[in-house]
């Protein structure tokens, strides 16, 4: 019980552990149940076993799918399930399996296949994260294994065109998302107080959707919709991960963060201007530096205040 | 799967005639079996059968609140996922049943050598499609491991109920009934599988009722027919 374990997944970003669905339902579970993980991300796939991620390493086992590694933990003794009934138990196994087959592919979709989204976000993000020559071929690689699983399991007639497939999965997506919100109610977790296998993987296929700031965001939209279901992914990530979620929801934190962005640079222009100009009055010693700088000051405007706290 | 609409016209009592016919994929509009002819109207597969039959006014699932019909989907989900891709697994991915069981069911219609073409592109497609799923890599330990977690959850949430959801069939009761069904009266090389669901005693229970409640109250010999037929035609799939 006490060998050390680890696990190598996807990192991660705009306030999650991981962009990884079943990277974070692992390691959410880890957290429900008090499994001691040390968590490394990947910057170097070669180096991942067996190129599969994730993957729990003890000792010299390794092992790869969330549902064996879930297995394995609860051998070990770390099981977050045990309050629950047989019934219960069944319920999990028959929404995990809802989960699979209905919103996998849409979030697969919408990650790996919806061309802007994965143009301007996925395959950057994923491609920094893997060494070269490796990030020009893996993230092509899981976009056409993710659009292969989109066609082969979905794809078959009548849907011949993608578009038809696209509009099905969406649809399918939409109406599990509204399934699980109604299975949720008004409870914090889906079996009472505290979280279980079931939170762990809806957490870990919901939070991605929810967070991720993606260009296409059809079905982002329609979880907001959903209160419930963002309320249990802000309360995982607050207590269980001790990230700090803004109440804002993703699109005011953006808008926030690129206000920020835009204050910091123009305070870091002024404040450039300023040296120049202190370099120029002290090549030209008769205008008191005073003076210039509220003449500054008046010219900025709005970026005065910050400037105010800024400079000496 | 024939049987699971066959138990699912049956429980809406609504009266319905089997035929049997080689060309049967073709003139499903989907390509999947098996499928329904109404009038004018061919309909196939189970989701497009259930809403069909629910605008004609027949619905099981009208009598549950919200949460149950989450949980209903949420098991057709289960069922779909696992017994039936098990039983995908095991027509033809699985060696020994392949070559002595499902090649020559599958190519019987067709002369040589189109049977064996025909088998062997199924078989190819199908694999591609467990390999998408990440089936490839499972051996049929494990897969037999899988159903048998299916089963259990399935009889964990029967309980002693007669039904999935107390008093009424629904299309929970149907699909499962179907499947269970073909997997307790298919012969095929190993018996594991069957093996597997009679473990559960409320499982096998649950199949005989149903079939004498829906199936007996037909003649016995067409009764008998039909399944037989049904399940050789669930191997065509």
């Amino acid at each position: 019980m006490a060998a050390p374990m680890e696990l190598s997944c996807w990192g991660g970003d705009w306030g999650l552990p991981s962009l990884h669905p079943e990277s974070l339902t692992v390691m959410a579970y880890a957290k429900f149940s008090g499994a001691p993980l040390t968590v490394n991300t990947i910057n170097n796939p070669w180096r991942a076993p067996k190129a599969d991620v994730p993957a729990l390493i003890s000792e010299d086992i390794i092992i790869s799918q969330p549902a064996k590694i879930l297995s394995f933990l609860r051998k070990q003794k770390y099981n977050a399930d045990y309050q629950l009934s047989a019934k219960q138990g069944a319920d999990t196994l028959a929404y995990i399996a809802l989960l699979e087959e209905k919103l996998l592919p849409a979030l697969l979709h919408t990650f790996w296949i919806e061309a802007e989204n994965y143009c301007n976000v996925t395959k950057p993000w994923f491609a920094s994260r893997i060494a070269f020559p490796l990030s020009l071929y893996l993230p092509g690689k899981m976009s056409r294994e993710a659009l292969n699983r989109i066609t082969l399991t979905k794809g078959g007639p009548p849907l011949y065109s993608l578009t038809e497939v696209e509009a099905q999965i969406y649809r399918d997506a939409k109406e599990c998302l509204n399934l699980l919100s109604k299975r949720l109610g008004t409870s914090q977790f889906f079996f009472g107080d505290t979280p279980t296998t079931l939170d762990a993987f809806v957490f870990g296929f919901l939070a991605p959707i929810y967070k991720v700031c993606f260009p296409r965001v059809q079905l982002q939209d329609h979880l907001k919709q959903l209160p419930n279901l963002c309320r249990l992914c802000d309360d995982i990530l607050t207590c269980y991960f001790r990230l700090t979620v803004s109440g804002h929801s993703p699109a005011g934190q953006d808008t926030a963060d690129a206000n920020l962005q835009k204050l910091t640079q123009l305070v870091n222009k002024e404040s450039n201007l300023i040296e120049k100009m202190d370099d120029n009055l002290r090549k030209s010693p008769q205008h008191p530096p005073r003076k210039l700088t509220t003449l500054k000051l008046a010219a900025g405007g709005e970026e005065s205040s910050p400037l105010n706290r800024l400079s000496p | 799967a024939s049987l699971c609409f066959q138990a699912f016209l049956q429980m809406c009592n609504l009266p319905v005639r089997v035929v049997c016919r080689a060309n049967a994929e073709y003139m499903s509009p989907s390509g999947k079996l098996p499928f329904i002819h109404v009038g004018n109207q061919v309909v196939s597969e189970l989701g497009p059968i259930v809403q069909f039959v629910k605008a004609k006014g027949h619905s099981l699932s009208d009598g549950l609140d919200e949460v149950q019909k989450a949980e209903m989907k949420a098991y057709m989900e289960l069922v779909n996922n696992m017994l039936l891709t098990a039983e995908l697994y095991l027509q033809w991915c699985d060696d020994a049943t392949v070559e002595e069981i499902t090649h020559p069911r599958y190519g019987s219609p067709y002369p040589w050598p189109l049977n064996r073409i025909l088998s062997y592109q199924k078989q190819w497609e199908v694999r591609r499609k467990m390999k998408a799923i990440g089936w490839a890599g499972k051996t049929l330990d494990q897969v037999l491991e899988d159903v048998d977690q299916c089963c259990q959850a399935l009889s964990q949430r029967l309980g002693t109920q007669p039904y999935f959801f107390n008093k009424q069939p629904t299309e929970l009761d149907a699909l499962v009934f179907g499947h269970l069904f073909t997997i307790l009266t298919t012969q095929l090389t190993t018996d594991e599988l069957s093996e597997k669901v009679k473990n559960y005693s409320n499982l096998t229970a649950f199949c005989r009722r149903i079939e004498q409640q829906y199936f007996e109250g037909h003649d016995k010999d067409s009764s008998a027919t039909v399944t037989a037929r049904s399940a050789k035609r669930s191997l065509l799939r």
